[in-house]
């Protein structure tokens, strides 16, 4: 009986996380870049629709930087300037405001390095 | 009924071990050195799964999937893709940032002289989302030994940020005054050539910090600000060759009797572009009794890249009232004049080429700045100019960086003034510098 609930319980584990899978095969609604320089993220403030699956694009005119939504449990690393990019994924499934910040000590501005996600 | 659930069991088999396998498939697609073992016995293949899924979720910090932590409740992480692991893969992070900056300077007739100049490092905490901490704690040339001449330990900035809205926040502590480009933003890798442009350190003193409080906020559009109130210049060590750098007090023995008002407006709204103005009023005078002149910086700046082109450049003027007075008194107290001027003036220009394609990882930097600064721009009655610190300088070189954070420099700089008597030197600089 415990196997065939860790059955169960497995199953529902990877079919949940199989559906994200499919989200990230799907072509996503919406493409932003997101630029990181000290001390700023451009641009800082970026509107979604309610259910749009986004991507951002993320890439640093400077050092690496850090891309952390709280609010989500998202946090990438950005490469450094021509080492490349981070692309992030995600699904706008409630309206509200998000806060995104820098999560890599950058500098004299790091605190500040911080930017908005509207959901309407 | 128990025939029934044994029947109902039987055919549930076949379909418990169809899911089976297809959870081993996708197993495998997640990782590829999951082995499937299909002569196992059901039981078995799903500790397997059990145990590589419990190993998956232990490694989460270091796989992509690992920067995806549980769904929020408003964004639902999907996917992370890209190059961000190459970066954290090659590197070490330490629990502190920092940057260092060494030297070998020489100038015409002069042996090389080697520095350590700058050992800094950083240090911040995040109390809560909302109220964050940041320092920077600096070491210079080297060594610092009591009632020696010799470096300097320096708490470069130190403040706590309350963050409000995006568009309203609080700062207060060890600021860093918001004027020009460098001040700010003074990392070694950020800037071309060994030491930082003349005008932003003459005209536009760096590293120039002051304890007070202000407000911060994005606008929206590309547009920010930093607005503060900070503790005074110290309008006593102002002098004709520096102007007024040398009056910063860097928060030691500083007054707030009359606080100066700093202020920045930078627009980033434009990919690869960022423009800015910063204005700084305050009065100068707590330690030159009788005569408190007020001190007034205006200053733009631009840095656009394109292509591989890179372009800054950054105008800045400042006035000093009472400049006469301050004069006769100084030459009181101290027997010598410090001919300060009421009005000194910079501005530069500086292109760089990125020599190397796009494709290789390390970056060449070939540059080239015109400076013009001169701290006896015009004069308060009575007071004759020193040609000597009418100033420009020719700095070309080129910045060698084997990976974005480490900067090997080699510049170098041709001086002149408009004196007739004193000549100015060239001189040859070799530097290093990186962060971390």
């Amino acid at each position: 009986m415990v196997v065939l609930m860790k059955c169960l319980v497995l199953m529902l584990a990877a079919s949940g996380f199989l559906s994200g899978q499919s989200e990230s095969e799907r072509k996503p609604d919406r493409v932003i870049s997101i630029t990181a320089e000290r001390f700023a993220f451009s641009p800082s403030r970026i509107t979604l629709k309610h259910g749009e699956l986004a991507e951002l694009v993320l890439t640093s005119e400077d050092t690496d930087h850090g891309f952390r939504i709280p609010s989500a449990g998202i946090d990438v690393a950005i490469p450094p300037q021509g080492w490349g990019e981070a692309r992030v994924r995600f699904v706008a499934k409630e309206k509200g405001r998000f806060v995104f910040e820098c999560s890599r000590p950058c500098g004299a501005g790091h605190n500040l390095m911080r930017g908005t996600i509207e959901v309407k | 009924m128990v025939l029934g659930l044994i029947g109902g069991m039987a055919q549930a088999q076949p379909d418990i071990e169809r899911r089976l396998e297809g959870l081993e498939r996708k197993m495998k697609q997640l990782d590829p050195s999951f082995v499937s073992a299909p002569e196992q016995s059901v039981l078995e293949r799903l500790q397997a799964l059990e145990s590589k899924m419990d190993a998956a979720l232990a490694a989460k910090p270091q796989t992509p999937a690992a920067a995806l932590a549980q769904a929020g409740p408003g964004l639902q992480a999907v996917s992370v893709t890209g190059d961000f692991q190459k970066a954290a893969d090659t590197e070490t992070r330490l629990p502190v940032a920092g940057y260092m900056d060494f030297h070998v300077n020489n100038e015409s007739g002069d042996s090389f002289r080697p520095d350590f100049h700058r050992f800094v490092l950083l240090f911040g905490h995040s109390f809560s989302d909302r109220i964050k901490f940041w320092s920077e704690l600096e070491l210079e040339h080297s060594l610092v030994e009591g009632g020696e001449e010799s470096g300097e330990l320096a708490l470069e900035q130190a403040y706590l940020d309350f963050l409000i809205t995006p568009r309203f926040n609080l700062r207060a502590g060890m600021l860093l005054t918001p004027v020009g480009i460098v001040n700010e933003r003074h990392e070694p890798p950020s800037f071309n050539g060994v030491e930082r442009p003349f005008v932003e350190s003459i005209i536009i003193p760096t590293t120039w910090r002051e304890l007070g409080f202000g407000f911060t906020g994005d606008l929206g559009r590309g547009f920010r600000y930093r607005t503060y109130l900070t503790s005074s210049l110290d309008a006593s060590r102002f002098n004709a060759e520096f102007g007024i750098a040398e009056g910063k007090t860097s928060g030691f023995d500083a007054s707030m009797r009359n606080p100066a008002w700093a202020g920045r407006l930078e627009y980033a709204g434009i990919r690869r572009l960022t423009m800015g103005t910063s204005l700084y009023s305050g009065l100068a005078g707590f330690n030159t009794p009788g005569v408190n002149p007020r001190v007034t910086i205006a200053n733009a700046d631009a840095r656009y890249s394109f292509g591989r082109i890179d372009l800054r450049g950054l105008f800045a003027n400042t006035w000093v009232s009472r400049a006469g007075e301050l004069n006769r008194l100084v030459r009181q107290q101290t027997g010598v004049n410090p001919n300060v001027a009421s009005q000194m003036r910079g501005y530069y220009f500086e292109p760089a080429l990125h020599i190397l394609p796009r494709r290789y990882r390390h970056d060449l930097i070939a540059f080239g700045r015109y400076e013009r600064y001169n701290t006896q721009q015009k004069m308060p009655a009575g007071y004759l100019p020193l040609e000597q610190f009418n100033r420009s300088s020719w700095v070309t070189g080129i910045t060698y960086k084997p990976v974005p954070d480490v900067a090997f420099k080699f510049d170098y700089v041709f001086n002149r003034n408009q004196s007739a008597v004193v000549s100015a030197l060239n001189g040859l600089n070799l530097g290093v510098g990186w962060w971390f």
